[in-house]
């Protein structure tokens, strides 16, 4: 491990600052004084925060858990495409039907769609694009529909076995 | 998310992820790279890699900590940051290392509902280094023993640093 001193001699300070972060070297008390003091500071800051940067700072959080939602393995049956719009609504602090009235949607589709019971149009993500300024991009919103499809394709065969009587020719062989 | 080779201009894809146990052991190997810190020391705590998407590298390390409201802080440390070697001075390999570490951890505090504040605890004489590299701002928290306080990135200078690196 490098001493401190032998890193200042090699790099200048700029250097420093891009590419190392030290440790806190306050004893536990030091460090719980400096804590609490800055929990007071973080509690005013937010307090100032204007209703605009709450709402950015809600909306990102969404952003991201959507992202890393998709991006992940793993499949939630919870985070479906109507959890994440309800998310969305709520965190505009708006009632289901004036958000429908906002996109043009019919409200009880709009609930359907937010209880599970019927999937969303392609229209409806244009949509959402539009509203969120492309802050949600309507692709986001499909990924979460090709994930969800993914899941029941590969956990609900029914879905195929129903097609089978309308195919009249199949290949012969498989791979 | 992407670094940058100086020379050539061209733009790699990042990928941060979780360090492991088996990458505790090749970081302690890898002493001239990684030189700065002994991070055996925080293999229980948040450490999270670097690399690029096409290597197993390691290009820089970085150690958060979490504190949720509970803790009264609401917002998320970033307790060690370490490039590795060859990414530091003139010459370097690769630029923009520290700078996707401090937007993710930026992003993380999104995410944990902390509004991207993000804050570290500066040596006095990086302070105006991590402003002018980052955006950090100092707040100097005066206790008896230590005048440099703590810098922190509020939810506009969070969002501006995951725009310029994340993206």
């Amino acid at each position: 491990m490098k001493s401190l001193k032998n890193i200042e001699k090699e790099l200048t300070p700029k250097e420093i600052a891009e590419s190392l972060i030290f440790p806190d070297t306050r004893s536990p008390k030091q460090r719980e004084a400096l804590l609490e003091a800055y929990s007071e500071h973080r509690k005013k800051g937010s307090a100032k925060q204007s209703e605009k940067a709450k709402l950015i700072a809600l909306l990102l959080q969404l952003k991201f858990l959507i992202e890393d939602y998709i991006a992940s393995d793993k499949f939630n049956k919870e985070l479906y495409f109507g959890y994440f719009l309800k998310e969305y609504i709520q965190r505009l602090e708006k009632k289901n039907k004036e958000f429908a009235q906002e996109i043009d949607v019919d409200p009880a589709e709009l609930s359907q769609i937010i209880n599970r019971h019927r999937k969303p149009t392609e229209k409806l993500i244009f949509r959402l694009e539009i509203h969120s300024n492309r802050n949600f991009p309507a692709l986001l919103w499909f990924k979460i529909l090709e994930k969800e499809r993914a899941y029941e394709l590969q956990h609900n065969r029914n879905i195929i076995e129903d097609e089978k009587r309308h195919v009249k020719q199949r290949l012969e062989f498989s791979f | 998310m992407t670094v940058e080779n100086p020379l050539t201009g061209e733009k790699l894809e990042v990928i941060i992820e979780p360090a492991a146990k088996e990458d505790f052991k090749v970081i302690s190997k890898d002493k001239i790279r990684f030189s700065a810190f002994d991070w055996n020391k925080y293999k229980e705590k948040e450490v999270y890699k670097l690399r690029l998407k096409t290597d197993q590298t390691i290009q820089g390390l970085m150690c958060l900590r979490d504190f949720p409201p509970e803790m009264g802080v609401n917002a998320l440390e970033i307790e060690l940051l370490e490039v590795s070697a060859e990414n530091r001075q003139a010459g370097k390999k690769l630029s923009g290392v520290a700078g996707c570490m401090i937007a993710f951890a930026c992003r993380e505090s999104f995410k944990r509902g902390y509004q991207g504040w993000v804050f570290l605890i500066p040596k006095t004489y990086l302070i105006e280094h991590y402003s002018s590299a980052y955006g950090f701002i100092h707040f100097p928290l005066i206790t008896p023993d230590r005048p440099e306080g703590i810098m922190e990135l509020d939810t506009i200078g969070a969002h501006l640093l995951i725009k310029k690196y994340l993206a």
